[in-house]
């Protein structure tokens, strides 16, 4: 089962945050920190949504040249920096899976499907089991399918999913219920 | 690792593509249940000196060289210049450069302000020289206190209910230090914290009163005894039974639930609404009604004296009946004076009624000694004769009537006379109706009056039912076993309706350097705060009134509740220029007066 989401920070954590992303614009070398710091996150964020172990660590290590490549393009705004992490991780996928150099994966752990059963309000947990696998690996668009490996594969809170899609926490909470109402009428 | 089949023929295109923002579905791979890689592991792919090495040597496509980029800016540089030099146009002189919004500070001095802000103490005054002052009581610790507040709160305090830091009971004077925090800005100047973290989540409180006592002995802080409790009673504006009681705790910067207050009505009979005779009753009773009153019997007064002076109109002449053969007539003198309405015609003669069943031709023939006339039963139509002789007496009915050239002369005179009464009835008449109009005209007027008076009493007492429905009325009861802020309040979230990123300005649209943001919803009894500039999901609800303030470097700055209609939701940086405040407060009260609350 997947750990619940380390992205939170403290006021104080973000404000402490900001005086590494200005030490390492002045020195790239200070960037080690954040590196050591959002390593792991960025990893599994990517091996989430890929089948090679492999082609997960050489995505995590072009996101963070990606990252200091364009670190002086950063501006702060109040949010976590895993956030602007994670959007250039979203795009590195997405070029891997443009020139078909990986497979977009969908990685389901049974626990998260008993979760959403849950939240859908139904009882019949093993019959419904292998139908929402089906209708999430297959039937669901890419953009609902990312809502729903954040929120229950991921366990991201709502706020966090909005940092990182760049939307307001309840437009992220509206397109997640929506996702959720599709998923409960495709059991019917 | 169980490996879950897909459908394989659903997506033939490329894995993965952005289209127009949203994104294409993709050929899927699913596994299930796939074992968890370890940190561990994780940490071995950790190569940092590789993407040190490697800094600087991504590629780039040719429009995105700095090289490439820098010579387009030249060269479109230097054709405007020579497009602006050889037209040569006076009127460019004139033209000014609207200066940049700089929206980032620089981050350094930004993270140094921000960690000084959050340094600060729970309890922060936003503006130096304004509080919500205490009330400072003089209690004695061993006879207890019952106190009443000026704005209807109460505190009962025990006997011996004060202890010293290590426990020791106190005896004699203490100090107690008691304020009431009401509104939004009593909790901004007290720079009390209106958020409350419960379980991860933020919520901002809506308070239904909040209070603070403290208390002193020789300038030292007391404590409540462990097993005495202090009662208090706070008057509060909102009776709903939703609010919890918080404590604030200022060690741990949050407010600790205690549970439920209990809400009193401080006069459940009056609580009914007022009824409709009720209202009647009372604002009858004002002078401004009674004064209206008194002018209604006026102008009936008025009307009555007009018409009474009218010329009094002669009676309406009667047709003149000729006397019937068969019927026995009278002769009689009448007195003019006493019977004018036979006086005018000349010859009259009284002819006996048929309803006299006793009357026999001997009375005819018979020469009584006197015969006296007087109105009859139905009055100028018929009368009563009367005749007597010795102990005989007669009453019989009996009707004005004309013969021959008398009754041809009565009826002309009648025609003539009939005719004149006509036209002096008609004029009274006239007259009659334009002076009960005059006074129809006033007493609608005055009664408009009235009823515009009943109205606005009517609606004064409605207001002042909803007020005591809704902000008045109730205590809210609970005991404290601390000294401390306590607070009513229920949790609640930020409004909803309008959201933006924004950015608050001055008015010389340079970036506010400010650490904490309200906002007030005139709907809700809160304080919703933000922190930091530009606040990242700003929203407010556009139906309600909305005031937005901050702080930079002890000056006030508001948006004004008119200028939120500009606001609209976007998900792009929207400025806000917020109004300088350069008025000095003392009280809340002048900020109050200030905001228009």
């Amino acid at each position: 089962m997947i750990e619940a989401s380390k992205y939170h920070l403290t006021k104080t954590d973000i404000v402490n945050e900001q005086g590494l992303i200005d030490a390492a614009k002045k020195d790239p070398k200070d960037f080690a920190v954040l590196y050591e710091a959002y390593y792991e996150q960025i990893f599994r964020y990517i091996y989430q949504r890929l089948d090679n172990k492999e082609h997960a660590f050489d995505a995590t290590q072009q996101v963070f040249l990606k990252a200091m490549d364009n670190l002086h393009k950063y501006e702060y705004r109040g949010v976590p920096f895993a956030s602007w992490l994670y959007r250039i991780a979203f795009s590195e996928l997405n070029n891997l899976f443009r020139q078909q150099k990986a497979q977009r994966t969908v990685n389901i752990d049974s626990v998260s499907v008993y979760s959403i059963i849950g939240e859908l309000e139904e009882t019949k947990i093993d019959l419904y089991h292998d139908k929402i696998v089906s209708i999430i690996s297959e039937q669901l668009e890419e953009d609902q399918l990312q809502l729903i490996e954040m929120r229950f594969f991921e366990k991201r809170s709502f706020k966090e999913m909005a940092e990182i899609l760049d939307i307001t926490e309840n437009n992220a909470k509206v397109k997640t219920y929506r996702v959720l109402d599709i998923l409960k009428k495709s059991l019917k | 690792m169980k490996k879950y089949k897909t459908n394989q023929t659903r997506s033939k295109s490329l894995p993965f593509e952005e289209v127009g923002g949203t994104l294409k579905k993709m050929k899927r791979k699913t596994n299930i249940n796939r074992p968890e890689i370890k940190s561990e592991e994780i940490s071995k792919g950790k190569n940092f000196d590789s993407v040190l090495k490697k800094q600087g040597t991504l590629t780039k496509p040719l429009f995105k060289k700095t090289w490439f980029l820098s010579s387009v800016v030249i060269a479109t540089v230097a054709v405007i210049t020579a497009i602006a030099l050889l037209t040569n146009n006076p009127e460019n002189d004139h033209a000014v450069t609207k200066p940049a919004i700089s929206i980032n500070a620089d981050n350094s001095v930004l993270a140094e302000f921000y960690k000084k802000e959050e340094a600060k103490p729970t309890i922060n005054l936003p503006l130096e020289g304004v509080n919500i002052p205490y009330k400072i009581y003089k209690v004695i610790a061993e006879k207890g206190a019952s106190l009443d507040f000026k704005t209807g709160s109460k505190m009962v305090i025990p006997k011996n209910a004060f202890v010293d830091e290590n426990g020791k009971l106190l005896k004699g004077e203490v100090e107690l230090r008691y304020r009431e925090f009401h509104d939004a800005v009593d909790f901004f100047v007290a720079g009390i914290p209106m958020t409350y973290d419960s379980a991860g989540q933020r919520y901002h409180f809506e308070s239904a009163g909040m209070m603070e006592m403290l208390a002193f002995q020789n300038d030292k802080p007391v404590n409540v005894a462990p097993e005495k409790s202090i009662n208090i009673e706070l008057a509060s504006n909102y009776k709903g039974t939703e609010y919890n009681l918080y404590k604030l705790d200022t060690v741990k910067n949050n407010w600790l639930c205690l549970g439920k207050d209990k809400v009193v009505a401080k006069a459940e009979k009056t609580g009914a609404a007022p009824s409709l005779s009720n209202q009647l009753n009372r604002v009858q009773e004002t002078a401004e009604y009674k004064t209206i009153e008194t002018k209604k019997v006026i102008v009936q007064k008025e009307k009555e004296v007009k018409i009474a002076s009218l010329p009094k109109l002669s009676p309406e002449p009667k047709k003149p009946e000729e006397a019937k053969k068969d019927k026995y007539t009278f002769n009689i003198d009448v007195n003019p004076k006493e019977y004018p309405e036979l006086a005018v015609y000349k010859g009259v003669l009284f002819e006996v009624g048929t309803e006299n069943k006793n009357f026999t031709s001997s009375m005819y023939d018979e020469t009584w000694e006197e015969a006296i006339i007087k109105d009859g039963t139905k009055k100028g139509e018929n009368y009563l004769l009367t005749l007597k002789k010795d102990a005989k007496k007669y009453d019989i009915v009996v009707y004005p009537v004309f013969e021959g050239k008398n009754y041809e002369k009565a009826v002309n005179d009648f025609k003539a006379k009939f005719s004149k009464y006509n036209v002096a009835l008609e004029k009274r008449k006239t007259d009659e109706i334009k002076f009960e109009e005059e006074y129809q005209s006033k007493l609608l007027a005055l009664q408009k009056q009235q009823a515009e008076l009943e109205l606005k009493w009517k609606e004064a007492e409605a207001n002042q039912f909803k007020l005591m429905s809704t902000d008045e009325k109730v205590k809210r009861m609970f005991a404290v076993n601390s000294f401390g802020v306590y607070n009513c309040d229920k949790p609640s979230l930020y409004p909803k309706g309008v959201s933006c990123l924004a950015n608050l300005t001055n008015e010389n649209d340079s970036k506010l350097m400010c650490y904490d943001v309200f906002l007030v919803d005139r709907a809700k009894n809160g304080l919703f705060s933000y922190t930091k500039n530009p606040i990242t999901q700003f929203s407010f609800d556009p139906k309600s009134t909305n005031l937005l303030w901050t702080v930079d470097n002890g000056v006030l700055y508001w948006l004004k509740p008119e200028q939120f209609t500009a606001i609209k939701n976007s998900e792009e940086l929207s400025n806000l220029k917020m109004n300088r405040v350069d008025q000095k407060f003392k009280t809340a009260d002048e900020i109050k007066q200030f905001f228009n609350f």
